[in-house]
């Protein structure tokens, strides 16, 4: 297994968008079992835009092509519902991958996730765009893919961990009783894929708890006092907001470190 | 002749108070959101810019070192209250529209900027110039990113509908995210990079580089 880790890491980002694509897979087919064949237009839309952004930007920058837009575009379109107008679709993957992403110099040089990008700003910008809640079957179809980056340590498990218990205990404390299953089955697709993406999230060990303690604790902030299910709105704009956040949980925690260790070692 | 007018060309792209000093921001996010107050915003900044520009390089040497930031600040912010009241008389709806921003080109730190760093060391026939220019290059943005947000906001430009909404009828969904402040951020660095692409010379060094990988003999 250790190998195997040493060798995807070397092979860098493109190793991580083969494994999350293919983490994507399952939950991709639950998807057209539950919304059914309307859903390709929109998936169509979103690949095509987000490659030929990328195709674009390697192009004009002259760095070989990359298909890393592959991810985005599978993610943003698990999270839509068939019903949004295909231009939309296309608007908010530009936004997302350009503005997210490519300004950067492409994926792995960001600090955010494309995706939650994306979504964010389609729901700004038309408010009345809704995100598709994730039914059970995607839920489930999410656990394999989570399992197999979990292995690979592409997820973060702390803030795997740190999110789902902020938000839970969050919400035990406001007074309400959370129905456990169905809140978590709303939930973890947006956090294996948005909320724990390996670019967006923090670096260091307590950077990574800090920022999944503060996604959860967004997401119970943002679900509007719902208890029963968390809506996919609150995911993205908490996910968008932790991944703002994680570049300074990182340099709090490497201050931190340096002072530490310059007590101990003088 | 060709030198002084240099003082107002250059501020226009080469050395935008905007794009390149970053200077001016808080107001150019907050009042971008119509083109005609964009405008408005434009004229009182590049008025008062000029004439405070103007007065206190005529005062230079008779200003104290040690308090010209309260005589600089006495004299802009005596200009703003002229052009605030005079808003009010004669642009009441818009004046209304931009509310205390008006006011808040005192603290503008565009205004202070030039004061500072031009009026205060140049002849008044430069200096006014020099704010003339700044005002200019301040406009340009304010109108572009005012312009563009109006039109994809609301359809409309100067109040005149250009694209028909869904809302009236017509074929167009307006980006409500055109309408919040965040939009004038994206546009405002999308504008910086367009400009860096096409005028190279104003890119900066990166403050971090990857280090070059040393050959190995």
């Amino acid at each position: 297994m250790t190998v195997w880790i040493e060798r995807m890491a070397r092979r860098g980002p493109g190793a991580v968008t083969a494994l999350q694509a293919l983490a994507l897979a399952l939950p991709l087919a639950a998807m057209f079992a539950e919304r059914g064949t309307a859903m390709v237009p929109v998936l169509v839309t979103a690949l095509a835009t987000a490659l030929l952004w990328e195709a674009a930007f390697a192009v004009v920058r002259k760095h070989p092509v990359t298909f890393h837009g592959l991810t985005t575009a599978l993610i943003v379109a698990i999270m839509l519902p068939a019903e949004t107008s295909l231009w939309q679709v296309s608007l908010a993957m530009t936004l997302g991958i350009v503005i997210g992403e490519l300004i950067f110099g492409g994926r792995g040089f960001g600090f955010l996730s494309a995706a939650a990008v994306s979504l964010a700003l389609l729901t700004i910008s038309f408010p009345q765009a809704q995100l598709a809640v994730p039914g059970t079957s995607i839920a489930i179809a999410t656990l394999p893919g989570a399992a197999l980056l979990l292995a690979f340590g592409l997820v973060p498990w702390r803030v795997l961990v740190a999110t789902p218990v902020a938000m839970v205990l969050m919400m035990l404390a406001s007074g309400a009783v959370p129905a456990i299953v169905p809140v978590l089955a709303s939930l973890v697709f947006g956090l294996i894929f948005l909320i724990c993406d390996p670019v967006a999230s923090a670096s260091t060990g307590p950077g990574r708890w800090a920022t999944g303690l503060l996604a959860g604790l967004l997401i119970f902030l943002f679900n509007a006092g719902e208890t029963m299910t968390v809506l996919p709105g609150a995911i993205v704009s908490a996910a968008v907001l932790a991944s703002v956040f994680a570049p300074l949980a990182d340099h709090l925690a490497m201050l931190a470190n340096t002072a530490i260790r310059r007590r101990r070692h003088g | 002749m060709a030198a002084l007018f240099r003082h107002v060309t250059s501020p226009l792209i080469d050395n935008n108070p905007v794009t390149l000093q970053i200077l001016g921001i808080c107001s150019a996010l907050a009042v971008t959101t119509s083109l005609a107050t964009a405008i408005t915003m434009s004229i009182a900044l590049t008025v008062v810019l000029c004439l405070s520009s103007g007065i206190i390089s005529a005062i230079r040497h008779h200003i104290p070192p040690v308090i010209r930031l309260i005589v600089q600040i006495t004299i802009i912010s005596s200009l703003v209250i002229v052009i605030d009241e005079f808003l009010r008389a004669y642009a009441f709806e818009i004046s209304r529209e931009l509310s205390i921003f008006v006011g808040l080109i005192v603290t503008n730190c565009l205004v202070l900027g030039r004061a500072e760093a031009f009026a205060m060391r140049n002849p008044v026939v430069p200096s006014v110039l020099d704010g003339l220019g700044n005002g200019l290059g301040y406009s340009l943005i304010l109108v572009v990113v005012g312009s563009i947000r109006e039109l994809l906001g609301a359809g409309t430009l100067l109040g005149y509908v250009i694209l028909p909404t869904v809302e009236n009828g017509g074929w167009f969904e307006p980006l409500s995210l055109m309408q919040l402040a965040p939009s004038a951020f994206f546009i405002i660095g999308l504008l910086i990079w367009a400009i860096r692409t096409r005028w190279t010379k104003q890119i900066e060094a990166p403050k971090f580089a990857l280090k070059q990988r040393q050959a190995r003999s």
